[in-house]
């Protein structure tokens, strides 16, 4: 998958899972960038990742999260 | 609220999905369903867990309002009067243990491990009285999940003091216990577990993350169990199930095929269609009432049960037997009225999508499930819905279907007398007149949670409630009516508990129920009779009572005014309040003779 691919079907889980179809992410987008991200919501969009991108990340990868580039760099890193 | 949520989540488990519930719950309006207030107590974490209790309890028209204990946290809850729990007052609590914490404490369990189980469940159980102690509450108390490691192979069954027998010894220790408390249940998460596959059900990553309780993906599996425990404990249970017979019961269409011709018995697709009927008997057995509805001569479709040899349901397990041509949505209304139940405790089993169709849309409510095509694959598809979760079990269970039979044989006689009375007197009815008390406060109970229609406060006291007002006679006088006639037993049929203001002389009747099998034959004048000797035997000068109505107990609207009561006009919002005076009162004739009756309750 192209970072573009990865970023746009990213975006839609996003969308999905903090039921808000303005969301945009970026590199740098926190979990204080997009309302309603926190611990709970976090579990849910990891399994959200998790089963939209067909992949399993680690705990420590999990934990390790901050930003949304961090995300998209573990997705391609599983998916190519 | 929505009826028709309902009737979709009662029939297909396909609902259940993580992201459809938790979207759903975003958007629930605090609506005018049945207010349930439930406390959650657990060692793991509970978040992701509400909303989809909210949802599905939503779609059952419960609105729900939840008290999360803080994490790990229940024997904190349990001890302390203080507690959040107790100031929250629940109508129930549910508590939900993680096998990875039960798994911590043996390994780090100082005493001999042959003894860990039942330091493990001594526990539970102390929790559970601790509630029980301050709050007369239903306590659901989760199984725990059988863990992977298996230290011995196989061999582990054989070895003692194992881990994995350790588990499985906890779950049948708590089960044990809590068969000697009813207002205990189990909520069988392990049965879940197993069912779906324990490895993609437990989830270490989410544990570690989130101390998630289980992969997200069958939390709404866990959630809907404990809806299914708390709707039976509040009085929503399914009663009867009405049978289709050709392709149902047995392969084929008795009136062409003939009665040796149809698939029924050893070879298949016959032992299919056997094993389903071993499991409606159960169910029959268990207390579920079972009905035929069946397209075919009557003659015809009831010599299959008299005759044919592999049949395992007889005509002695089925209740109402209906074999016609008239559509099937009449029929079904007709077998409800006999019973005098309501749809929405009604299950329709037919292979036929048609009439499944025909009776989802004529009769809303009513519990129409997909029956798969394969018949071997019924009793599955029936299980997987856990239609028939229950709160309470009694020994008259397996004879409710004869006390309809019995009914029809009244029926039929009633007939062939001139009026009423006559009838009445040639029943030969008699009362057994008791008090609560140990032999009957279980069927007591489960009369208070079932019934709905001849329910004047539709109070779900539990059987915790009953016991302690058994106790208290200074503040209560709880009895329970029993009767009999020449045609067979009903049991217990009638349930009055008067609450005692004696510095005013008053009494209030708090909860008057009477089973619809016995309407019309004069059981509510004996018992009122009886309300109005207690209250002149004790100088009481009044005796008052409230109608709450509720969506299914418009049939008592009247009650107290046919009593001579008088209508309070104090009486605020939908509730209405009556009185009289003890001396006002006028003894009602009536045809039933009181005696003590033998056997249990």
């Amino acid at each position: 998958m192209t970072e573009a691919e990865i970023k746009q079907k990213l975006t839609a889980i996003f969308r999905s899972v903090f039921d808000n179809d303005s969301i945009e992410i970026s590199e740098a987008t926190t979990a204080k960038d997009i309302e309603g991200w926190d611990s709970l919501t976090h579990v849910n969009l990891i399994v959200a990742v998790e089963k939209g991108f067909k992949i399993s990340f680690t705990t420590k990868e999990v934990m390790a999260l901050q930003t949304a580039g961090d995300l998209m760099r573990l997705i391609a890193s599983r998916c190519n | 609220m929505s009826l028709q949520a309902q009737f979709m989540l009662k029939n297909d488990r396909s609902e259940l999905d993580y992201a459809q519930l938790v979207k759903k719950a975003k958007s629930l309006r605090p609506g005018n369903g049945y207010r349930l207030k439930m406390a959650l107590l657990a060692n793991v974490s509970t978040q992701h867990l509400v909303p989809l209790l909210k949802a599905i309890f939503d779609g059952n028209g419960v609105d729900l309002e939840v008290y999360e204990g803080g994490f790990d946290a229940i024997e904190l809850e349990a001890y302390n009067a203080e507690s959040g729990l107790y100031r929250f007052q629940p109508q129930m609590a549910v508590i939900l243990q993680s096998v990875m914490k039960l798994k911590a404490s043996y390994y780090d369990f100082d005493g001999d491990r042959g003894s860990f189980s039942k330091t493990q469940a001594d526990k539970a159980e102390a929790v559970w009285k601790a509630i029980q102690a301050r709050l007369h509450v239903p306590v659901i108390q989760s199984t725990y999940v059988l863990p992977p490691e298996r230290i011995f192979g196989n061999y582990g069954l054989k070895a003692a003091d194992t881990l994995q027998g350790a588990v499985s010894e906890v779950n049948r220790e708590l089960s044990l216990r809590a068969r000697a408390i009813p207002s205990v249940f189990m909520n069988d998460v392990d049965y879940i577990a197993g069912w779906v596959g324990r490895r993609h059900f437990l989830d270490e990553k989410l544990w570690a993350i989130a101390k998630s309780f289980c992969a997200l993906e069958f939390l709404p599996e866990v959630a809907q169990s404990i809806v299914d425990i708390a709707l039976a404990c509040i009085g929503r249970a399914v009663k009867c199930v009405v049978l289709d017979l050709d392709g149902t019961l047995w392969g084929g269409v008795v009136g062409e095929d003939g009665l040796e011709g149809i698939g029924l018995g050893d070879l298949d697709p016959g032992g299919a269609f056997r094993h389903f009927q071993y499991y409606l008997r159960e169910l029959s057995l268990r207390g579920i009432i079972l009905a035929v509805c069946s397209k075919n001569n009557e003659a015809t479709a009831r010599e299959v049960f008299q005759k044919h040899t592999e049949m395992v349901l007889k005509e002695e397990h089925i209740a109402v037997f209906v074999a016609n041509w008239q559509d099937k949505a009449t029929n079904i209304k007709n077998i409800r009225e006999k019973l005098n139940i309501g749809f929405d405790s009604m299950v329709f089993l037919d292979d036929n999508p048609f009439e499944r169709n025909l009776v989802r849309q004529m009769i809303p409510g009513i519990i129409v499930p997909e029956l798969p095509e394969d018949p071997g694959l019924y009793v599955r598809a029936l299980a997987e819905l856990n239609l028939f979760e229950t709160a309470s079990h009694s020994g008259l269970d397996a004879q409710r279907n004869k006390f309809y039979q019995d009914q029809q044989k009244r029926e039929a006689e009633q007939k062939q007398y001139a009026n009423i009375e006559e009838y009445l007197c040639s029943l030969q009815t008699t009362a057994d007149f008791r008090l609560f008390e140990p032999g009957n406060i279980s069927r007591v109970a489960q009369l208070i949670q079932r019934s709905n229609q001849f329910n004047l406060t539709t109070r779900r006291h539990s059987q915790a409630d009953c016991e302690a007002m058994m106790a208290d006679h200074e503040h209560f006088y709880p009895f329970a009516i029993r009767i009999q006639d020449r045609y067979g037993d009903f049991g217990l049929i009638n349930v009055v508990i008067l609450k005692l203001h004696p510095a005013e002389g008053r009494i209030e009747i708090d909860t008057f129920i009477m089973s619809c099998r016995v309407l019309q034959r004069g059981v509510e004048q004996f018992a009122m009779n009886k309300i109005f000797e207690f209250a002149r035997n004790g100088n009481y000068k009044s005796v008052a009572g409230c109608y709450i109505p509720t969506a299914k107990n418009a049939m008592v609207k009247d009650f107290y005014a046919q009593f001579g009561f008088v209508r309070d006009k104090n009486s605020q919002g939908t509730e209405t309040w009556w009185s009289l005076d003890a001396g006002q009162y006028v003894p009602r004739k009536v045809f039933i003779r009181e005696a003590g009756l033998p056997g249990a309750a």
